[in-house]
């Protein structure tokens, strides 16, 4: 194998995968902490998967059917798996994001997802519970395509994953993340970046031939500037979708996008050649000294011949714009909108002090009863968004509607907005610093005739975009950003598309409900778990309160005990300087010490008081304060 | 145009922490003037305490402007603000002595107007009398103080207020071009020392025992706001520090600039300390306002005030009944007077009130 990228990889596969002739592939998935050390500074423990990590690439063909048993081996933490960008059609129940679509997966327990994959390219899998999957729990999904268009233009075929990395766990780093101690909600900055959860790598070449590679960025936070030395890209895929091809010196891969391309070796093998991944420190809200911004690989043509040094780059100019990309089935636009939803990303403080991230006003907030469940047990009240509760700000989709998300970035940072359940068709996306999408000039005449589509697209700082789609997938979908961090900020929204068809049509297995009783975790009823009165949304799961505007009653007391202290103060000092004079006994015998000075003074120097009480003597010398 | 020279951040910054300090100074020098400067006045005792103020206030300014060169240089060859991370503790310390000193200040200066022509004779006593050198250790600090207080406390004064628009003129620098600064900085002082002038010849020539309530008043509510100020300022620094260095300062009056679980009341308008703080600035002087109250500043204002109450009372109580309360009168403590001081001492209100028990105690022994 010209590859030695994941020289387990295969032996480990097999022991993974039962290959069965009905195209059904079962992957048996025991996940547990194991210990790695992937950029070489700090071993940590991670989320792996068969005592293994790296976790192993999943590769299935299209139209497979395909079992995953989980069992929960980790012993403190619950988890889930979702398998991003699967449309997971008619089984909006194995999409996985923790009370969302299930519960979560119990310490011991298992739990089954079945599945058939009806598309090709280039996907992952991760957690999707409480911010884990940068624990380590994430790796490559490929469905492979027997009548790839490319099929004949490539002799090889590689999966490059790409990651930031942190050494201290998850749960950690939230908890300081999400507290008053981090107001300005700054992300933790990761400490490194890993190829393929490793530093250094080496891709052997042979010369003159082409390769296919799927490049994913499975991290939790950076976006990643991704280029080869020497060697263009040719990008024909992007997030599951073929593209015309399109030529590229440098990409941007942001966290859960997926980007493949044909890369052709030279046909001199006398200098092998670097490729680099950067981190988009546009993100940091620091910049820690001893941390490396870049991983690097390298391109090998003769190991014999020295790894060069990747040079340095003056900019990221030469960035390839994702907006160009015409999909390769060109289908054109999607009729007007049926339904515009608008959301405005917006950072903000709540009463306890942490940093949330908001959608318009709503930090998103996990209902009581997983939201499928909601639509499940709703009966016709499931097309009323208001039975999902307010936190999980659930918009409700007709069958087959044309829905526009319009996305306002009031944050100066980059978002990575993905939709579970269907990619999308990018109808346009503002520079940065362009405003709300209502205020540009930009007119339906101006969007593209045939969309760039995809599932997951950045957002620029303070710009806006606008993504429409079909909801041809009856299911429970979230649209989020992909930044782990402000998944766990609530920076998500919920589309209940076609609640009543998935009354007729989704079944769920006992295993599912099993899991939620075990937990306590009611399976009907709204979001507060109110079977009677679905519109009743007491003791629904909440954020913090806003902070208050201005003085609340508490500052009114305190203000007002203040005030009447100080004047108080001030009366007792005007009725204590007027009170009395000379002839008081008190200021008499005072004055009669005074009278005395000298004489005290005389005693002290007798030296017959020492000590403590001889200061009274040194005292009388003073001014009397 | 007059934004290029004229600075009113640093106008107001500078107005404001020259306003308390010419409070302080304008209210010793009247009172000085008032007691000691009388037809019966000791003019050398006057003119001692007279220069004891001035040279405290220059002092205290003369380190300031030390500081102030020496903050400046390094912002420009550093280029990092050095002071700003144990500002807040600076602050926090200095507003502390400065409210004690005041509040002992204060008891004394109206105590005085009651017995003016006494006094006279015993600040004479006290500022020519030498330093007794046998006392404990902590006597003779005592002693120091009592006899220099006409020094320490402007000095204390002008170094925390100085130290203080420094910082702020040199923040504010950074955002304002250079030009802008000398200007505002001059006009602030000169604004200043008018409003210390007024309050000097108002207080001089006014009735003495009035002009003493009134101007002890005002000192009082300088040193609530004080006390107040220090907790706030020891609060918000242990905060800013559990936040990360300077990111307080960068999310001004808003979400995170303060600890949630600590405030009592928060707006977001109406800091005293951003933008100069305007004439909310003036107010923080003053009054000892807040836009950010904690639990802290807000429980030892009213603490602080609650004390000052019962001090009075007791004195007030002292001086009609001629023993303090709770304890003996006169005549039952001539018998145990040696034993009884040390009981009295840690018993009365304050140090300040126990001392003058003590003293008493050795008028009658003498007797």
């Amino acid at each position: 194998m010209p590859f030695s990228m994941r020289p387990q990889f295969f032996s480990l596969l097999l022991s993974l995968v039962t290959f069965s002739w009905a195209a059904t592939v079962t992957f048996d998935l025991d996940i547990g902490w194991v210990t790695a050390n992937p950029d070489g500074q700090a071993d940590r423990p991670v989320i792996g998967i068969n005592g293994q990590w790296p976790i192993s690439v999943l590769e299935v063909t299209l139209g497979d059917r395909v079992i995953v048993n989980v069992l929960n081996s980790l012993g403190n933490q619950s988890t889930s798996l979702h398998f991003h960008g699967l449309f997971m059609n008619g089984s909006t129940h194995m999409d996985g994001p923790v009370q969302v679509s299930q519960c979560a997966i119990p310490p011991g327990s298992r739990f089954t997802y079945d599945f058939e994959v009806n598309q090709p390219g280039t996907y992952w899998y991760h957690s999707h519970n409480k911010g884990q999957y940068p624990d380590g729990l994430r790796g490559p999904f490929i469905v492979h395509d027997p009548d790839d268009p490319y099929k004949d233009q490539y002799d090889e075929e590689v999966v490059l994953s790409v990651s930031d990395w942190y050494h201290d766990q998850m749960p950690e780093l939230i908890s300081f993340f999400m507290s008053r101690r981090n107001p300005s909600g700054a992300e933790p900055v990761p400490q490194a970046a890993l190829f393929n959860d490793t530093q250094d790598l080496s891709l052997a070449l042979q010369p003159g031939k082409t390769y296919f590679i799927r490049m994913v960025n499975i991290g939790a936070f950076a976006g990643q500037y991704v280029w080869f030395e020497g060697h263009n890209m040719t990008i024909v895929e992007v997030d599951g979708v073929y593209t015309h091809p399109s030529t590229a010196e440098m990409i941007y891969l942001s966290a859960a996008q997926r980007c493949s391309f044909l890369l052709t070796a030279k046909n001199e093998t006398d200098t092998n050649y670097p490729f680099v991944a950067s981190m988009d420190t546009s993100l940091f809200d620091a910049y820690p000294e001893d941390l490396n911004y870049n991983v690097s690989g390298w391109l090998v043509y003769d190991d014999k011949k020295p790894l060069p040094k990747p040079a340095l780059v003056e900019s990221f100019d030469a960035v390839f714009d994702d907006m160009t990309l015409v999909p390769y089935d060109d289908q054109p636009i999607l009729g007007e909108p049926d339904q515009t939803v608008t959301l405005n990303t917006i950072m903000g403080n709540l009463d306890d002090g942490a940093n949330y991230a908001f959608f318009n006003n709503i930090t998103y907030t996990h209902a009581k009863v997983p939201t499928l469940y909601t639509a499940l047990t709703a009966g016709d009240q499931a097309t009323d968004p208001a039975v999902y509760g307010t936190y999980t700000h659930s918009f409700v989709l007709e069958k087959d509607q044309i829905v526009d998300i319009i996305v306002n970035n009031i944050d100066p940072g980059r978002h990575p907005f993905h939709l579970h359940g269907h990619d999308f068709q990018a109808l346009h996306r503002s520079q940065a610093e362009a405003g709300p999408f209502e205020d540009s000039n930009v007119t339906a005449a101006s969007f593209p005739a045939i969309p760039m589509r995809r599932d997951t697209l950045v957002l620029y700082p303070d710009g806006n975009m606008v993504l429409r789609f079909k909801a041809n997938n009856a299911g429970v979908w979230l649209f989020h950003c992909h930044i782990e961090w402000h998944v766990v900020s609530g920076l998500a929204a919920t589309f209940v598309e076609a609640p009543l068809e998935l009354q007729k049509t989704i079944k769920l297995p006992q295993e599912h409900l099993d899991i939620c009783a075990s937990q306590g975790i009611p399976t009907a009823g709204n979001a507060a778990g109110n079977e009677v009165n679905l519109l009743n949304l007491d003791g629904q799961p909440s954020p913090p309160d806003p902070l208050p505007a201005g003085f609340t009653t508490r500052g009114i007391v305190a203000l007002v005990f203040s005030c009447l202290s100080g004047i108080l103060g001030v009366a007792v000092l005007v009725w204590y300087g007027l009170a009395g004079g000379e002839n008081d006994p008190g200021l008499q015998s005072l004055a009669a010490k005074v009278d005395a000075t000298p004489e005290i003074r005389a005693m002290g120097g007798d030296g017959e008081r020492t000590g403590e009480h001889g200061v009274s003597s040194g005292a009388d010398a003073g001014i009397r304060l | 145009m007059t934004a290029q020279v004229f600075s009113l951040p640093v106008f107001l910054v500078v107005f404001r922490e020259s306003l308390e300090t010419v409070i302080i100074v304008s209210v010793l020098l009247a009172f000085l003037k008032q007691t000691l400067d009388g037809p019966a006045a000791n003019k050398k005792v006057y003119k001692k305490l007279k220069r004891q103020v001035w040279l405290g206030t220059g002092l205290g300014f003369f380190i300031c402007l030390a500081v102030g060169a020496g903050v400046i240089s390094t912002f420009y060859t550093a280029g990092k603000n050095t002071w700003d991370s144990g500002e807040l503790l600076y602050e926090g310390a200095f507003a502390l002595v400065a409210s004690i000193i005041i509040t002992v200040v204060g008891a004394a200066l109206l105590r005085i107007g009651k017995m003016q022509e006494k006094w006279r004779v015993k600040i004479a006593a006290a500022i020519e009398g030498p330093v007794v050198s046998h006392v404990s250790f902590s006597g003779r600090i005592k002693h120091y103080l009592e006899k220099y207080a006409m020094f320490i406390l402007p000095f204390i004064t002008v170094l925390r207020e100085g130290v203080e628009a420094i910082i702020f003129v040199a923040g504010v620098s950074f955002s304002a071009p250079a030009t802008a600064v000398p200007l505002p900085v001059v006009v602030g002082l000169l604004a200043g020392a008018l409003v210390g002038y007024l309050l000097y010849k108002g207080g001089s020539t006014a009735k003495l025992q009035l002009f003493l309530i009134a101007s002890t008043c005002l000192l009082y509510l300088v040193a609530a706001g004080l006390m107040s100020r220090a907790v706030w300022s020891f609060e918000a620094h242990a905060w800013s520090k559990a936040i990360g260095a300077g990111d307080a300062e960068e999310l001004g009056s808003g979400p995170g600039s303060y600890d949630i679980t600590k405030s009592v009341w928060h707006v977001n308008c109406c800091n005293p300390k951003t933008n100069g703080g305007s004439g909310w600035g003036v107010f923080n002087a003053i009054l000892g306002w807040t836009n950010s109250a904690t639990y802290g500043s807000v429980i030892s204002y009213n603490l602080y005030w609650l004390f000052v109450i019962v001090g009075f009372i007791t004195m007030r109580y002292q001086e009609v009944h001629g023993h303090w309360p709770l304890m003996k009168s006169k005549a039952d403590t001539k018998t145990d007077a040696s034993s009884q001081r040390s009981e009295q001492d840690s018993e009365a209100p304050a140090a300040a009130f126990g001392k003058t028990v003590a003293a008493e105690n050795a008028v009658e022994m003498r007797g």
